[in-house]
């Protein structure tokens, strides 16, 4: 079994993926793929779940630092949901938690994307 | 004051693996368990074993440009009074900046990296590199802490 899986879908005209299990330098390239795939499908609006993430290292965060400006200049967002309190303390070491939006679960960050949906 | 003169002068533990991406995982894990075995919480074995990762990370990339036949050793010396571990490798010697991370600056230069040594740098109590006749050390250490 891979010790990462992604996976993606639309839901409410917010592009969510789903995280799940061990992200490091070895497998950032699939997470970065996926999420480049979603900006070059004019989908700004995007939310991480990683309520099944139980790792993350600066390779994973490096790569939404990498694209938070594109996104918000087009309008979007990335935000976070539903990560463990060990995921959330990782991004909150290197100050993460105060420049992106940390919401408890998917439906929540959901609705904070509204406001800025086309579809809204 | 503390300093590495409390550790022992020859590792407790060691190894030597290949400098391949694939093994960070079983390098965390493997920092991890000494980490707990030597009584640090759980949750402080975690980040600590995060750092290793995050510096195990930087020599593979940075040092061998994600070269997968080159060696690199880490070393565990344990102490009552905390946790020393040393990185040991060839290659590039680290380019370390001293200037604080400022997230807004790297966001906004799209910067994917440079992040690692801030997570390193806050979780342990000391992160320090030289290089000594070709070889690299990145040196961390972890105090217990104290009542």
């Amino acid at each position: 079994m891979k010790s990462f899986q992604i996976r993606s879908k639309m839901v409410s005209g917010v592009a969510v993926l789903y995280l799940k299990g061990h992200l490091d330098a070895h497998q950032v390239a699939r997470f970065e793929k996926e999420l480049v795939r979603m900006i070059k499908d004019s989908n700004y609006n995007i939310l991480i779940n990683g309520q099944d993430l139980n790792y993350i290292t600066s390779a994973g965060m490096g790569i939404i630092m990498g694209y938070i400006d594109e996104v918000r200049e087009k309008g979007g967002d990335i935000k976070l949901c539903a990560l463990s309190e060990r995921v959330h303390e990782t991004f909150d070491l290197v100050g993460f938690t105060e420049i992106y939006d940390f919401v408890p679960n998917e439906q929540a960050a959901i609705e904070k994307f509204k406001p800025f949906s086309p579809e809204a | 004051m503390k300093n590495s003169s409390r550790f022992p002068p020859k590792p407790d533990f060691s190894i030597t693996i290949l400098s391949q991406t694939q093994l960070l995982k079983m390098v965390v894990e493997l920092t991890r368990h000494i980490a707990t075995l030597f009584q640090f919480a759980v949750a402080e074995a975690q980040k600590i074993s995060l750092a290793i990762d995050e510096a195990v990370t930087n020599v593979i990339k940075h040092s061998y440009g994600n070269q997968g036949d080159r060696p690199l050793t880490i070393e565990y010396y344990l102490a009552p009074e905390g946790m020393q571990i040393r990185i040991l490798y060839r290659g590039l010697p680290p380019e370390i900046s001293e200037e604080e991370v400022n997230l807004g600056r790297m966001i906004k230069k799209k910067r994917k990296g440079g992040l690692g040594v801030k997570l390193m740098k806050t979780i342990m109590d000391s992160v320090t590199y030289r290089t000594v006749d070709g070889e690299n050390i990145c040196e961390m250490i972890k105090w217990r802490k104290t009542n």
